[in-house]
């Protein structure tokens, strides 16, 4: 496995044309941050920020030979990426604005699938940039909306000074009825510290897994406005990590279409690092993180965002790695 | 080393090529600059500053003493051997990542870039003579060993176009998949292209019949023809491969695998112009070069300067250029004294 340090941090941003996607890029390009993002655009006239570091791309999709039905990759994002390590020392991490339509799939699975991506840089997080006003009508117009919702990380909740503290709520509670999982912050003119959307690495996802346990057993009453939802799940015994590659292996391989994302932290038996696990879609990816805090307890979870989860197998099939 | 010269660069070596006349290398950096060394020489190496930004791509002016580079500042420019710089072409803010040039007769050549979806080809004096358009980006751009077609490797295929024809349609080369690199065959009889899936895909022609390559653990970035076609080395191996283009191969032969078995993957490979030679890099810094008749290996560089990222053989055959990742260039010198 590659080292986590020595990785570059790929922060993916996406969202519906006119949610706020291109002001949160000016924002981290102009703020006084004291790092050097390369950006990789698609509409080159939009952003008014020079930046010698700024790639013009055509969103590139294809799909990979490899049986995997659902394994579509960005090719221009594997040349660009390799084109920036030949000047490695110039910038501290990368950021990829996708067009509004974008499903957010491929850019992910691209960090994923490539070997030499895979090896140099490391996928940050996903943030998805929503207009308060507007999400619902997105969100009935288009699936693409509710993926780039449930593949975030971090979701930037923008434009709140348009609607009124129900409509904001309402939304909110929408946004949480796709993904429980996601920080979500409320934004004006996509105003916040830069530091909650950059550089979040594996913090977020054990601070989520760790931190928000109302989440994690919370009912499923936001299910029903959409086909999305998420769900997660703890084991306190330690996992066997071969009974866990052989379950999830055929859990992805058969619902791998429906499971957009998959993410978890993993405590297997006789290992006191954490094992740090995800996938979008088919394809997975885990690496050994630090410890736990000495008093943390062991609790593994694992959470899921797709479609058509059947909470009573996933459940049964989780606990059913844990070490005899 | 036994003889030659090196350099620390301290920039990732993106490409190094021969100058046409052999008397320059010239080390095309990530960082932007051209450092140019005259071959035999224990002087000073020139430094010229040609991109905002990296080089992403680098060859021989086809006339001139010097090369052309391609960078990610959407520049083609020429760089003379004394160190000049000006401009080619312009692709504003697209990344030109291929260039390729052949020298004619009579002190006339053409010069092939890419940026995106197009090919701009220009005369020796950087006349633009045509666009040629992709169905999508292009990762490749080879002449053929006349001058006459230009390759170009793209999602689902290759196209090959001729230079000179009145109106322009390519003949297609299709295949499902990504392809990320293209080599065409000295004599014209194959066009190879490397895919995204840890293989080679080949189509023999004029008739196109399919050629599959496969076994590679990584991703080939590097394939070369020997001088008369009849092997064509690729690198993605611990070894470098070596298919046979002779006997009814590739197809249904094993290809010859040399200076392998330590597990380090070889990064590039560099057939010498005029003998059965192959040099070959290494991830681990390490370069040997092999004779494909007996299989006999000769280390040159010892593992120590980081991974290879470029390799060059001058037109004569006796100099070969190195460069890393990390920045190490060297050029050894193979002429018999």
């Amino acid at each position: 496995m590659a080292d986590f340090d020595t990785q570059v941090p790929v922060t993916v941003l996406t969202g519906y044309l006119g949610a706020g996607k291109t002001t949160l890029l000016n924002r981290i390009l102009t703020e006084n941050h004291g790092r050097k993002y390369a950006v990789v655009i698609n509409e080159f006239g939009e952003l008014g920020v020079d930046n010698d570091l700024v790639v013009d791309s055509d969103e590139e999709v294809f799909e990979m030979n490899n049986g995997c039905i659902c394994c579509t990759v960005r090719g221009d994002l594997i040349r660009i990426v390799g084109g920036l390590m030949k000047r490695r020392d110039k910038f501290d991490g990368i950021i990829i604005e996708t067009t509004g339509l974008a499903n957010p799939a491929p850019v992910a699975q691209t960090f994923f699938v490539d070997d030499t991506v895979k090896a140099k840089t490391r996928l940050d997080a996903i943030v998805t940039v929503v207009d308060a006003k507007h999400l619902p009508a997105r969100l009935a117009d288009s699936h693409e909306a509710a993926d780039q919702i449930a593949f975030a990380d971090v979701i930037v909740l923008n434009k709140t000074d348009l609607v009124t503290p129900e409509e904001l709520n309402a939304v909110e509670a929408t946004i949480r009825g796709i993904n429980r999982f996601a920080v979500i912050h409320r934004t004006q003119r996509a105003s916040l510290p830069i530091e909650q959307v950059l550089d979040r690495g594996a913090f977020d996802l054990s601070r989520i897994l760790a931190m928000h346990p109302d989440f994690l057993d919370g009912d499923d009453d936001h299910e029903h406005n959409e086909d999305i939802s998420s769900m997660s799940f703890e084991v306190e015994k330690p996992i066997d990590p071969e009974k866990f590659n052989a379950w999830i292996g055929v859990l992805l391989q058969d619902k791998g279409a429906d499971l957009l994302r998959t993410k978890g932290i993993l405590y297997y038996a006789n290992e006191d690092r954490r094992f740090a696990f995800q996938a979008v879609h088919m394809i997975a990816d885990g690496d050994f993180i630090g410890p736990a805090k000495d008093g943390d307890p062991r609790t593994s979870r694992l959470v899921f965002i797709g479609r058509n989860l059947n909470r009573p197998q996933l459940r049964r099939g989780f606990e059913g790695c844990a070490a005899d | 080393m036994s003889r030659g010269m090196s350099r620390e660069l301290d920039a990732f070596v993106v490409a190094v090529r021969f100058s046409r006349d052999g008397r320059h290398a010239g080390f095309a950096l990530g960082d932007g600059t051209v450092r140019l060394a005259t071959v035999g020489s224990a002087g000073e190496w020139i430094t010229a500053a040609v991109h905002d930004g990296s080089v992403l791509d680098f060859a021989p002016d086809p006339t001139g003493d010097g090369f052309i580079s391609a960078g990610d500042d959407g520049k083609l420019n020429r760089i003379g051997a004394d160190g000049s710089v000006s401009g080619v072409g312009n692709f504003g803010s697209k990344w030109v990542e291929h260039v390729a040039t052949y020298a004619l007769d009579k002190g006339k050549g053409l010069i092939a870039a890419s940026a995106g979806k197009v090919v701009r080809l220009y005369d020796q004096a950087g006349q633009v003579l045509k666009d040629l358009v992709h169905p999508s980006t292009v990762t490749g751009l080879a002449f053929d060993g006349k001058g006459k077609r230009i390759g170009a490797s793209h999602y689902n295929g290759a196209s090959l176009w001729f230079v000179a024809a009145k109106t322009d349609t390519p003949r297609k080369l299709e295949w499902k998949g990504s392809h990320t690199g293209i080599a065409i065959h000295p004599e014209g009889e194959a066009v190879v292209t490397a895919m995204q899936e840890n293989a080679l895909h080949g189509w023999k022609l004029p008739n196109g019949e399919h050629m599959r390559m496969s076994g590679y653990p990584a991703k080939t970035v590097s394939l070369s023809f020997t001088r008369n076609g009849k092997w064509m080395a690729s690198s993605g191996a611990d070894a470098m491969v070596l298919w046979p283009f002779f006997g009814g191969g590739p197809m249904g032969k094993a290809p010859l695998e040399l200076a392998g078995g330590d597990g380090i993957i070889c990064n590039q490979v560099a057939s010498n112009p005029r003998d059965e030679i192959v040099a070959g890099g290494f991830a681990d810094g390490l370069v040997v070069v092999a004779d494909i008749g007996s299989s006999r290996i000769l280390p040159v560089v010892p593992p120590d300067h980081g991974p290879i990222s470029a390799l060059a053989w001058s037109a004569d055959g006796t100099q070969l250029a190195i460069g890393t990742e990390t920045g190490y260039a060297a050029i050894v010198d193979f002429a018999k004294r």
